[in-house]
């Protein structure tokens, strides 16, 4: 059967669309040598006072190329002289990527906000 | 822009709008999005390769074309599938599930796997819903095609379940008695879906020489057999039998398995309706 030109453009389009997916998973797969590896950046210049307390906004990004699960990540700093901790958990953090979030203390704290790992989930 | 040109555009608009129906569920599965980026790379492309398959296979057996030669029905297929792409990456970019800032992987990882049920419609409504060149001329294929299209509706149908924990919740608490309970009746109901119930204008004839296959009750066997291979085979590539016990992966593959033997059902009743023999 012979085709017109709507089907050898559908065609084109397709064997391009496949050919982009396919190409991206191998290329990228075959590259996949870095470990997971979230890690956070605190914007301690955005951080300012809520309603409920003093907000630190953070950057939680992996650079490795596995994606994790359940990152939880556990913020420490002292206020009003006492320490205090604020836990956040990631569901997911695809390789390459990153997630905004906040971390919330009850009242400015009067050291540096300190950020530490608790665990995750590897797929 | 002639008459031909307007059929191919009205078929690929028929193409896409299938397409979209059959996969707008999965397209809104957060799962499914989740797994994109969560599965190896070579586990999303077998998938992806065992789709392509299934929906050449279905293309072979109930395509929009009649008459034409492996390559044709292949570059058919190569287009149902890249309908399925481009739809699901529209899709996915509307959803917010792909962004200018998503890694390329990531958004490779999902358009993989939804394309896959997007594929699927699109081929059934360029097959199905043509028209006068609908299926209402063609004769009951052979067992062994049947069973090929009733593996591509177990793999679409599970595929709505597999990416998600219910599989897991069920299989866990599943004693042997209710296992048991639920081969019988999956087998029950897809016995009396396929070569029972009737459904209105399905019947055709049955083929001139029909195999020990064409029978009710080996066709429902082997059907459901077919079913169970598709369960594990998306039970492993969604990480499910890590660990798992061999109790653990069996309940879970019955049950999943009864998802898609009912899929398979509805495929091959797609391909063949009922048989004389039962449907009297």
């Amino acid at each position: 059967m012979k085709r017109n030109v709507v089907e050898w453009a559908v065609l084109a389009v397709s064997v391009l669309a496949i050919v982009l997916v396919v190409g991206a998973l191998v290329v990228e797969g075959l590259n996949e040598t870095r470990p997971a590896n979230p890690h956070v950046e605190l914007h301690a210049d955005q951080a300012r006072q809520g309603t409920l307390g003093w907000i630190v906004p953070a950057t939680v990004s992996n650079d490795g190329d596995q994606a994790v699960e359940a990152v939880i990540l556990e913020a420490e700093a002292t206020v009003n002289g006492e320490p205090e901790t604020s836990e956040l958990e990631v569901p997911f953090l695809p390789a390459d990527s990153s997630v905004d979030l906040a971390f919330s203390f009850s009242a400015q704290p009067s050291d540096e906000v300190q950020v530490r790992l608790v665990g995750f989930r590897i797929p | 822009m002639n008459e031909a040109m307007t059929q191919s555009l009205r078929d690929y608009t028929r193409a896409a709008a299938g397409g979209l129906v059959i996969g707008m569920p999965l397209l809104y599965t957060m799962e499914l999005w989740f797994h994109g980026f969560l599965l190896p790379w070579w586990k999303l492309l077998f998938l992806f390769a065992v789709a392509f398959l299934l929906v050449l296979g279905y293309n072979a057996v109930a395509g929009f074309r009649k008459e034409r030669t492996f390559v044709e029905l292949f570059l058919d297929s190569i287009a149902t599938v890249g309908i399925g792409i481009v739809i699901s990456f529209v899709a996915l970019v509307v959803l917010g599930q792909i962004e200018v800032d998503t890694s390329l992987r990531d958004a490779a990882g999902k358009i993989a796997l939804e394309a896959i049920p997007v594929s699927f419609g699109a081929s059934v409504a360029s097959a199905e819903l043509g028209g006068e060149e609908g299926p209402a001329r063609r004769q009951t294929p052979h067992a062994f095609a049947r069973l090929l299209v009733g593996g591509g509706g177990a793999l679409l149908f599970a595929l709505n379940i597999a990416p998600t924990e219910e599989v897991v919740m069920l299989g866990v608490g599943a004693s042997p008695l209710q296992l048991l309970a639920v081969v019988a009746a999956t087998l029950f109901a897809t016995l009396v879906l396929v070569h029972y119930a009737d459904f209105g204008g399905r019947r055709r004839k049955t083929r001139r020489n029909p195999s020990i296959l064409d029978a009710p009750i080996p066709e429902t066997i082997t059907g459901y057999a077919l079913s169970l291979l598709v369960a594990l085979i998306l039970l492993w590539s969604f990480g499910w039998l890590d660990g798992a016990s061999i109790s653990a992966i069996l309940a879970m593959a019955i049950y999943l398995g009864a998802v898609a033997a009912v899929g398979a059902a509805v495929a091959r009743l797609l391909v063949s309706g009922g048989h004389e023999a039962g449907a009297k």
